[in-house]
């Protein structure tokens, strides 16, 4: 198996806070690795780093052997890394449609066609409507995107991570705020696209659920370092992890 | 004829404003024939304030592209134009250039300007990239005003006598003129309404809802805006180029903050983002300038401002911008009163 992401000594401070702490950790290709922890524990810092949006203070990181440290954020779905935030992060007034026609556009070559229609462009209009029929939203694509049901804001953040087809997708708690029983459902999706696709999904979550069925690797993180890492099994009999994790939530 | 159908109202448009001339011409008595002679009456009069309508609603439209399409906030619009009217005339009067090497001398100066509001853009954004334009302009204004410049500029007093070739002499073949600035404002909004619907120019339009998303996208959102702001400069220039042909004196008013608050208000009034909407702006805000001045003497700037006020506080989109949203509700409006009138008749 092949490494596809790593990350060596990683490291970022805000003032005196050291958010994430000298990570460094191996993602191997077409794996599904869970990042947990309490809150605060830098899960989100992390991807930040990862996905370009901050500047590490220290260490390094490498997709594919290739050293992206102080690649802009704008050059990481060129790369094949795309990422879906906590908060739902769209266009609020650009219909669904064009929300996701827009992420297929990204990637493409067509992006200085000044002056003819995009909708001429019919290679981005068509991989929109397989994504949003794949996440379900087909019936929805034409309504402003702020008119959604919270639910549909989150599989509209996922259609567009998917639109530009990234082989890696960092996905920010898919879940967060979504009604229970809506859960399994975006699981099952998110494990069709990485069954389908040959993707390696990162995924940071605090729903314990599903974090224990759909990963292969857990990595524990607590107060910005790495506490441990491992099997679901293996972290679920991890005393230390237990001790930290729980102690994190019920402080 | 299905493709037409959209262009239908633009088409009108133009038009009623190809005919205008001649339809003011006849209503005032005058012959076809005095009318293309150029002379002097009511229809050459309404010309010249179309003409100024026409580059107006050109300085108007580029300003809508940067603030309400690309959502760039600036505040030095006003440099924009000027520096097209200042480079004419000085190319014209005192390097004794003629008009060709000029007009391509002004395409370069727009793109000049907006390679060095892009260099800014490029650094800060929000409302600190406003008040860096604020202050370039500011600057540029100080500059033209200085007595060291003043041979070229003309100082406080402004850039005269400017030397035009016979062909387009406002004075003589006025009708011509008018023509030529409707063609440029129409291709002008032809250009920006195709820009708007093109990938580059959605991307502008992201990047106004939700910069961080679009650069996350993968898209250099920096270099989108930067497209918009030098199609916005070269245009206002253009603009700038037309006024110090047709009047022919450039005054420093037009590199005055003042200038640019003006441009602003043609844009709220007709609603930003709309293109249509902020030359409808500069129309209205040109009859507003003319007539209220005649009518209402000294007190017209009062009655300009009231009118201001009340366009922000009813219709908050400006016009069109409203008009556009209300159009659903108006008619199914209207069709609920026919239904009524229907019923009652029986």
């Amino acid at each position: 198996m092949s490494i596809i992401l790593e990350t060596r000594n990683l490291r970022k401070e805000f003032g005196a806070l050291v958010a994430v702490d000298d990570v460094s950790i191996r993602v191997e290709k077409g794996s599904f690795h869970a990042i947990i922890g309490p809150n605060g524990a830098g899960k989100t810092t992390l991807f930040n780093l990862l996905s370009g949006n901050l500047p590490p203070t220290r260490g390094h990181i490498f997709y594919k052997e290739q050293d992206i440290t102080r690649l802009p954020a704008h050059r990481m779905a060129h790369i094949g890394i795309g990422r879906s935030f906590q908060i739902t992060n769209i266009f609020p007034n650009l219909t669904v449609f064009e929300n996701v026609r827009l992420a297929a556009q990204a990637v493409g070559k067509d992006n200085f066609r000044l002056l003819s229609p995009a909708s001429r462009f019919r290679r981005y209009e068509e991989r929109a409507w397989e994504v949003i029929r794949q996440v379900g939203l087909d019936e929805r694509a034409f309504m402003l995107a702020r008119t959604l049901p919270h639910g549909d804001q989150r599989k509209l953040e996922l259609g567009m991570l998917l639109a530009p087809d990234p082989e890696l997708l960092l996905l920010d708690e898919p879940t967060a705020g979504m009604a229970a029983e809506q859960v399994p459902e975006l699981m099952s999706l998110i494990r069709r696209v990485r069954e389908t696709g040959d993707k390696t999904i990162m995924l940071v979550e605090h729903n314990m659920n599903v974090v224990m069925q759909a990963s292969d690797v857990i990595t524990v993180m607590h107060q910005g370092a790495v506490l441990a890492e491992g099997t679901p099994a293996e972290i679920a009999a991890n005393e230390i992890v237990q001790k930290a994790y729980l102690g994190g939530l019920y402080t | 004829m299905t493709r037409l159908r959209p262009h239908i109202s633009l088409l009108l448009l133009l038009l009623i404003l190809a005919l205008l001339p001649f339809l003011v011409g006849l209503l005032d008595g005058q012959s076809p024939a005095s009318m293309l002679a150029g002379e002097a009456g009511r229809s050459k009069f309404i010309q010249g304030l179309m003409i100024e309508i026409f580059i107006l609603a050109i300085y108007a439209v580029s300003y809508d592209l940067i603030l309400g399409v690309a959502g760039i906030l600036s505040f030095g619009h006003a440099m924009f134009f000027a520096v097209g009217a200042y480079a004419t005339g000085i190319l014209l009067k005192s390097a004794g250039w003629s008009l060709g090497p000029t007009l391509i001398a002004v395409v370069g100066l727009g793109l000049a300007q907006a390679i060095l509001f892009g260099v800014v853009l490029a650094r800060v954004s929000g409302i600190t990239f406003a008040l860096v334009t604020l202050g370039l302009a500011y600057v540029f204004d100080i500059l033209i005003k200085t007595r060291e410049l003043g041979e070229y500029t003309g100082g406080d007093v402004g850039l005269q006598g400017i030397p035009r070739p016979d062909f387009l002499n406002p004075s003589d073949e006025r009708l011509r003129f008018y023509y030529l600035m409707l063609v440029f404002a129409a291709l002008v909004y032809l250009l920006y309404r195709r820009f708007v619907d093109s990938p580059t120019g959605r991307v502008c339009i992201a990047a106004r809802e939700n910069e961080e998303r679009a650069r996350m996208l993968g898209f250099n959102t920096i270099l989108f805006k930067f497209v918009a702001l030098t199609m916005a400069s070269i245009s206002a220039a253009l603009a700038g180029m037309a006024y110090a042909l047709f009047q022919p004196i450039v005054s420093p008013e037009v590199a005055g903050l003042g200038f640019t608050v003006e441009g602003l208000l043609m844009v709220l009034m007709g609603g930003i983002g709309a293109l249509s909407g902020p030359m409808l702006g500069a129309a209205l805000f040109k009859f507003m300038d003319f007539y209220f001045n005649k009518w209402f003497g000294e007190s017209a700037s009062f009655m300009v401002g009231a009118i201001y006020v009340l366009i922000v506080l009813f219709l908050p989109y400006g016009l069109v911008g409203t008009w556009r949203m209300r159009r659903r509700d108006m008619l199914a409006g209207w069709e609920e009163l026919l239904e009524r009138w229907r019923k009652m008749m029986g």
